[in-house]
């Protein structure tokens, strides 16, 4: 089965892959097991960074959607299907509009929603 | 002079110089015309990333050199059948191996010369080629999709069977600076030369943009193929080098020579050409699209 990333999207490409693979594993194009490109082969047949896959599959192994099985390469995980029905992004979105919108009840302005933000994201990377 | 000998190696050498200079270079010319004529420029234009007077000099300029160098075959058989001195020129008095190994890298200049144009046209099409989307396939490509695990055994078997037959030649001796030991070397650079190519062939970039998927996977098939051919070519070649050793075959060493040259443009350049049929190649990726 074909990939096809379009370089001009505003999406990030590591984005359009997971997608795409996801989409894959859900209507069954990709079946559990089945091997897929290497990082090196996927990111010189897209001519992209090889970071850029190197992290769609990050993504996608930490979503259980595909699991490294060291020098033997990556495989569709043997729960991808269940996985990939599971949008991660949207997840975040609902949570964050919910707790968003609780903070403003109680009168939180949005200036310090931003600021308190940070600061939590700054202790998690410190 | 005529000698039996020299008799077997003018055999062989008027096949080197009609095989490599005459007939697949004939093969070479009849595919830039059909290519020409078939997928005119004014409909494939992206088949044509330089002008049009390149490919007319560039054609003239390979049949050109192809046929002096066909010319310079025969000067060159007829001086070491007729006019060369063997007992003076060479140290066991036979006609040197030099001979059809010189004349050889001569004739595959022209060759390597089309290659080296091939790619820097592929290199113009990759940089005309400004598509906003990109396509790959979701498939691993991994050596065994395109060779078989015997083809690779063979190969290997050959490559330690020169190896070891040259140490066996020699009682086993290792020394640096022995035959066995550069002879070794010769082998196994050259196989592993073949391998980053093949490598590079399997993994890399493609060359053409405008290349289909499955045009793709049987330019990967034909060329991993004539490589793995082409080791074992080297393999045998060395494995006569050990026997004539062995059994001290000094006046069948130039048509041995001769012999492995046309063994590898056939096992090269003659199986791609075989197996990569014009006929089943998509072209129609090379017209001009419509805007959109």
């Amino acid at each position: 089965m074909q990939i096809v990333i379009n370089i001009d999207h505003p999406e990030p490409l590591f984005s359009q892959l997971m997608e795409q693979i996801k989409q894959a594993v859900q209507t069954g194009r990709l079946s559990p097991g089945d091997p897929l490109p290497s990082i090196r082969q996927l990111a010189n047949d897209l001519e992209v960074n090889s970071k850029t896959v190197a992290k769609a599959y990050r993504l996608l192994e930490r979503d259980s959607v595909v699991q490294t099985k060291g020098y033997r390469g990556t495989f569709v995980h043997p729960d991808a299907k269940a996985n990939s029905t599971i949008d991660l992004n949207a997840w975040v979105m609902n949570k964050l509009r919910e707790t968003i919108a609780e903070f403003r009840e109680s009168g939180v302005t949005d200036s310090e929603i931003r600021i308190a933000f940070g600061n939590v994201i700054n202790e998690r990377s410190n | 002079m005529l000698t039996s000998a020299n008799i077997l190696f003018g055999i062989a050498f008027l096949g080197q110089i009609f095989l490599i200079s005459y007939y697949f270079p004939q093969k070479i010319l009849a595919r830039m015309d059909y290519v020409r004529t078939s997928f005119p420029r004014s409909q494939y234009p992206r088949l044509y990333p330089k002008p049009a007077e390149y490919y007319v000099v560039g054609r003239w300029a390979f049949k050109l050199a192809t046929r002096i160098i066909l010319a310079l075959g025969f000067v060159i058989l007829f001086s070491i059948i007729f006019l060369i001195d063997h007992a003076t020129f060479a140290d066991d008095g036979f006609i040197s191996e030099a001979f059809p190994a010189a004349y050889g890298v001569i004739q595959f200049l022209p060759l390597m010369a089309l290659e080296i144009s091939e790619f820097s046209q592929f290199r113009l099409m990759r940089k005309a080629h400004v598509a906003t989307t990109r396509t790959a396939e979701l498939r691993r490509r991994g050596l065994f999709n395109f060779i078989s695990p015997t083809l690779l055994g063979m190969t290997l078997a050959m490559y330690f069977g020169a190896v070891l037959l040259d140490l066996y030649a020699h009682q086993f001796e290792i020394a640096w600076g022995h035959d066995t030991v550069q002879r070794t070397m010769v082998l196994t650079i050259t196989n592993l030369l073949l391998a980053a190519v093949g490598a590079w062939i399997l993994y890399g970039k493609k060359l053409s943009p405008h290349q289909t998927a499955n045009d793709r996977i049987k330019y990967i098939k034909t060329s991993l193929h004539s490589f793995f051919y082409v080791s074992m070519a080297v393999s045998v070649f060395w494995m006569t080098q050990a026997a004539d050793d062995i059994y001290d075959l000094d006046f069948l060493d130039a048509t041995i020579m001769s012999v492995y040259f046309q063994l590898l443009i056939l096992l090269s350049i003659g199986h791609n050409l075989r197996n990569m049929r014009l006929e089943d190649i998509d072209f129609d990726l090379y017209k001009e699209r419509p805007a959109t």
